[in-house]
């Protein structure tokens, strides 16, 4: 049972202050195993805040992070999953599907987590899972201004992940969960 | 009044080991049992013969436990006798063998028995301790249905509190949607939302989830862990690298995890560890293989029974009750006043030895700590049986721990005296439970 959090596009201090208070006060130190960042955080302080709430940190760079030497993608692998983690900018057009999956494809991933859009998805195809986590303080995007916060977190355990998207829809949390398990001839 | 002269009828070799031991010298200074049973030992004598084979092999679980320590001055290789041979011993065996293959045994005449002391071989130790915690009904027949709804009582809980949450919210599903693994590969698409009931996410804080149910157990568990390694490193039987010591280890932690989940009153206390060990040890221990192998479930009932007598000791708020530690140290202090006053004085008032000092592990850890492991056994024998009850027991004991070092105590001051108390050294436990015996307060026949 490994719990992994994904979130990303936080755009602090540029575009909003804080995260939300109300997804602060659940994110408490000692549940969460991994932090998976998409990028565009992005100053120094959210970065050592994330580490207080678990040290293990992964972070790509997205194209306003102040921090130049985070990795354009990463790959790791938790449980039987391999994961991905980039910003998504690199991706043209962004957010669409065949682009991502060949951006998949090319990290060998069975999920892979991007941002930029702003939005929260969660395909599936062929090669695997995309995972976007939106926008964890609900900034604005060069797309539109009306952002949702949100936020992912994974519970891996085995062949099976369950995958909680949290959202702050008019002032309250909402919490949905997507089941995925991975077929065994991968 | 020792009975010199062996019988010639008993001194055949029907009595004797495989492996001749230099002869222990009679053990017990004080007025054994067996010149009272003396005259009952003809009866006995076929009744032993199919224990004696038994008997053998029944001393290694024992032995194998201290004897890989393999030092020979080692404190803790402490089996009070090489032999089971000896006289008392064998009698004891028989009678108690015969007392427990009754249809319907007498709960009192047992504790008269076992207060007398359980040999260490034939496994009746674990037998006699079940009947005495009341794990066991005193009737017979009742013994495999009673034991196989305990055990799967206890196997039931282990299911249920043993979970993590992410195994329990995988069983809703699996028991409310039948086939998942549909088409899976049916290519491209969004991926569908379910809805969450009540709450039941991982970074839930609500009172209810057992997510968080989940984390705020984790310290404890933390605490139990931490403490179950360090449980008699001393013994392979709990502590090193063979599978056997960790199964064992795995036992104990999950008996502690059930009690705290199902005990939100006390939880863990650190020190429950160490009153847990001796009971599965020698439960554990059982050359019936089935006992053995259920260890685990008849440990956690008698653990509770016997955790229950004692469980004010352990509750911080009722410290300074009437119920509390610290009146059960007062207590000591007062029997102590009575029996030997001097003493008393001396080490209350003069040298200033506050009980708390030393009784505290005495009797919150019922002197586990204090003795050879084996010997603890023993004193545990006597604690169980009495028929006033452990509390009462307990505190004669330790007062006749007291007088049996008077003289040292005596002679010392706060620095010494406190030194001796807290490391008591080892002593002939026949004797100490022996001057126990006589401070009863109303003499049993």
């Amino acid at each position: 049972m490994v719990l992994v959090l994904a979130l990303g596009d936080l755009h602090i201090s540029h575009r909003a202050p804080d995260l939300p208070p109300k997804f602060k006060s659940m994110l408490v130190p000692g549940k969460i195993q991994h932090i998976l960042c998409t990028g565009n955080l992005c100053i120094k302080e959210i970065h050592d805040y994330l580490r207080t709430i678990c040290p293990d940190l992964h972070i790509t760079r997205g194209e306003y992070d102040e921090e130049a030497r985070y990795p354009e993608t990463k790959t790791l692998t938790i449980g039987q999953f391999k994961i991905g983690i980039c910003h998504g900018h690199q991706v043209i057009p962004s957010g669409d599907l065949d682009s991502l999956a060949m951006l998949q494809r090319q990290l060998d991933v069975d999920i892979l987590v991007t941002g930029h859009t702003h939005q929260f998805t969660a395909y599936k195809h062929e090669a695997g899972v995309v995972i976007n986590p939106g926008s964890a303080t609900g900034a604005y995007s060069s797309i539109t201004y009306d952002v949702n916060p949100s936020f992912v977190l994974m519970d891996i355990d085995a062949l099976r992940v369950v995958v909680y998207v949290y959202e702050l829809i008019d002032g309250e949390v909402k919490v949905d969960k997507i089941d995925f398990k991975k077929t065994t001839t991968t | 009044m020792v009975k010199k002269q062996v019988p010639d009828w008993l001194n055949s070799s029907l009595w004797s080991t495989n492996t001749p031991p230099p002869p222990p010298p009679p053990r017990h200074p004080s007025p054994p049992p067996s010149s009272s049973v003396a005259d009952r030992k003809p009866a006995v004598v076929p009744e032993i013969k199919p224990a004696e084979p038994v008997k053998v092999e029944i001393r290694d679980p024992l032995r194998d436990g201290v004897s890989s320590s393999s030092s020979t001055d080692h404190d803790y290789n402490g089996t009070p006798s090489p032999t089971s041979s000896t006289l008392e011993d064998v009698s004891k065996q028989a009678l108690l063998l015969q007392e427990i293959s009754n249809k319907l045994i007498s709960l009192s005449e047992l504790r008269r028995l076992a207060s007398q002391g359980i040999p260490d071989g034939a496994g009746v130790r674990s037998t006699v301790w079940k009947l005495l915690l009341g794990y066991l009904p005193n009737d017979r027949g009742l013994w495999p249905s009673e034991l196989a709804k305990k055990r799967s009582q206890y196997k039931n809980f282990k299911d249920e509190l043993l979970m993590n949450p992410s195994e329990i919210a995988r069983k809703k599903d699996n028991s409310v949607s039948v086939d998942y693994d549909e088409p899976r590969s049916e290519g491209k698409g969004l991926l569908s939302r379910s809805k969450i009931t009540h709450d039941e996410h991982p970074l839930s804080l609500g009172t209810t989830s057992a997510w968080n149910k989940f984390f705020q157990d984790t310290e404890i568990i933390e605490q139990i862990d931490r403490d179950v390694m360090r449980t008699h490193p001393d013994l392979h039987f709990f502590s090193g690298d063979t599978s056997f010591a960790k199964s064992n280890q795995e036992a104990l932690r999950s008996i502690l995890i059930i009690f705290a989940k199902l005990n939100p009153g006390i939880r863990y206390v650190q020190g429950m560890n160490e009153v847990l060990a001796p009971l599965f040890y020698v439960f554990r221990n059982d050359p019936i293989e089935e006992n053995a192998s259920s260890a685990e479930a008849d440990t956690f009932f008698c653990f509770v029974e016997l955790i229950s007598g004692f469980r004010d000791n352990f509750c911080q708020q009722l410290d300074n009750s009437v119920v509390g530690i610290r009146s059960t140290i007062t207590k000591l202090s007062q029997l102590l006043k009575e029996h030997d006053e001097e003493l008393w004085r001396h080490l209350e008032v003069t040298t200033k030895v506050n009980p708390q000092f030393y009784a505290f592990r005495w009797i919150t850890l019922l002197l586990t700590q204090e003795f050879t492991f084996a010997d603890s056994l023993h004193i545990w024998d006597i604690l169980l049986s009495d028929p006033e009850g452990p509390q009462e027991t307990l505190l004669r004991v330790c007062c006749a721990m007291l007088i049996l070092v008077r003289r040292r105590l005596l002679a010392g001051d706060f620095t010494s005296n406190l030194k001796l108390l807290q490391n008591y050294p080892s002593t002939n436990i026949s004797h100490l439970l022996y001057v126990a015996n006589k401070l009863r307060s109303h003499p049993v026949g």
